[in-house]
């Protein structure tokens, strides 16, 4: 499977159905938009909003390599690495899930990097809100 | 290297040059090809980018990196790695765990065929002093490097400067350990006079930070096994427009150093297919007039 560009990835926006064919919520799978791969443990999330609906940290999982973490779970593997060449699939409790049509995702993640100032990191929260790298109109079918 | 190379100075290549296109429009055999055509068979991996499954790779993928490193001739050079020191979300690293991480990328830098390795250290400010103990984990970390035979280099980049105080701890540390086993690489962004255009950066210029005197490198020589050849902008006339190529790689041939220039491009439209490329080729016109091949 190859990345697309951009950050926000087109494949993998669904929603997700349950075994009783109820809609639980949707998915959003983005890639690393740094060179290297990613520690679990230096992974930050701050929000994922659809059409300016935020959804934390609470609200997600993220599947890497096959696995899903919750967000406070990725906290603790300081040896497991989210690859640079694979996507992180978001997975986002919304009972209903998305409309279809087109939609507005943002994400606002990024990475401890111990090798960059420590108020460089700081701000990347800030940074990812104002950057256009960040945002992907995206299509629910 | 110093096994199978002629003494003096060698052109190599990083991985960083193409990591907006190795995951879409190349992959590593790719560079190989690239890397043969313009004769500069060293090699800088960024560990985690290109080493499948890393930290620990299968040995089918091992297989395969052997494989192409023959066919193509690459002289593995710099493993790039990182030690890491902001590493949970409540606490950091301990010297242990630092040290354990670091030992773990010695030991496959050395069976991947590397000599040295880019040791990027955790920095406490934006002078990017490293971590208060960096001075215990390398320290215990000597052993190993010496075993498996690759010496360990932070990378010293702007906007610190060659006359730095870090830098002057490193020498003094090489000396107190008298060690052949710690360096470091000097990123030629230290060396940066003049400004370039970078449509991807607020204000769509990069200009230079205070830079170091090409001359300021020549006490140093002696610590550095390979440099990160870094560059922002090579023109058509085959010409680096921001840094003063001439005068630092002239020092370094005066000096009579023995060692690996990296070449890594760190300048804009890296996401547009095929203008890193360009910008690599372009380096290596310039190194090999510059060095007399």
């Amino acid at each position: 499977m190859m990345l697309e560009r951009d950050v926000v990835q087109q494949k993998g926006f669904r929603n997700l159905v349950d075994e009783n064919g109820n809609i639980w919520g949707f998915q959003v799978c983005i890639r690393q938009k740094v060179y290297r791969g990613t520690w679990l443990s230096q992974f930050r999330f701050d929000h994922l909003a659809v059409d300016g609906v935020k959804y934390g940290p609470e609200d997600c999982t993220f599947t890497i390599s096959g696995i899903e973490y919750t967000y406070a779970e990725m906290g603790k593997y300081d040896r497991v690495m989210w690859p640079i060449d694979e996507m992180c699939f978001i997975k986002v409790k919304k009972p209903g899930g998305l409309e279809t049509g087109a939609h507005k995702v943002h994400v606002n993640y990024w990475e401890v990097r111990s090798y960059l100032p420590p108020e460089s990191t700081a701000r990347n929260k800030d940074q990812n809100e104002i950057n256009p790298a960040m945002t992907s109109e995206l299509i629910i079918v | 290297m110093e096994k199978t190379l002629k003494p003096g100075i060698h052109r190599g290549v990083s991985t960083y040059c193409w990591y907006q296109e190795l995951y879409w429009d190349m992959d590593l055999e790719d560079m190989f090809m690239h890397m043969q055509d313009i004769g500069a068979h060293g090699l800088e991996i960024l560990a985690d980018g290109i080493i499948k499954g890393y930290p620990n790779p299968t040995n089918d993928w091992l297989d395969k990196w052997f494989g192409l490193v023959e066919k193509y001739d690459i002289v593995p050079v710099e493993y790039g790695h990182w030690v890491e020191s902001r590493m949970f979300p409540d606490r950091d690293y301990t010297t242990e765990e630092a040290f354990e991480m670091l030992v773990h990328d010695i030991k496959l830098a050395s069976f991947m065929g590397f000599t040295c390795m880019r040791t990027k250290l955790g920095v406490i400010d934006g002078d990017l002093n490293p971590v208060p103990n960096w001075r215990e984990f390398i320290k215990m970390a000597l052993p190993y490097a010496e075993k498996y035979n690759v010496v360990m280099q932070p990378e010293v980049h702007s906007p610190t400067k060659l006359t730095s105080r870090m830098v002057q701890d490193y020498c003094e540390f090489i000396d107190k350990e008298q060690t052949k086993y710690f360096g470091f690489n000097i990123d030629f962004g230290v060396f940066q006079t003049k400004a370039f255009e970078d449509p991807e950066r607020v204000g769509g210029r990069r200009r230079p930070m205070d830079p170091s005197k090409p001359e300021d490198i020549i006490p140093l020589l002696p610590y550095v096994h390979a440099c990160h050849a870094k560059y922002y902008n090579m023109d058509e006339n085959f010409d680096e427009t921001t840094i003063p190529y001439v005068e630092v790689v002239n020092i370094m041939k005066e000096q009579g150093w023995n060692g690996w220039l990296l070449s890594e491009y760190e300048g804009p439209y890296k996401k547009v297919p095929g203008y890193s490329t360009t910008q690599v080729r372009r380096h290596h016109v310039m190194l090999k007039r510059l060095l007399g091949e």
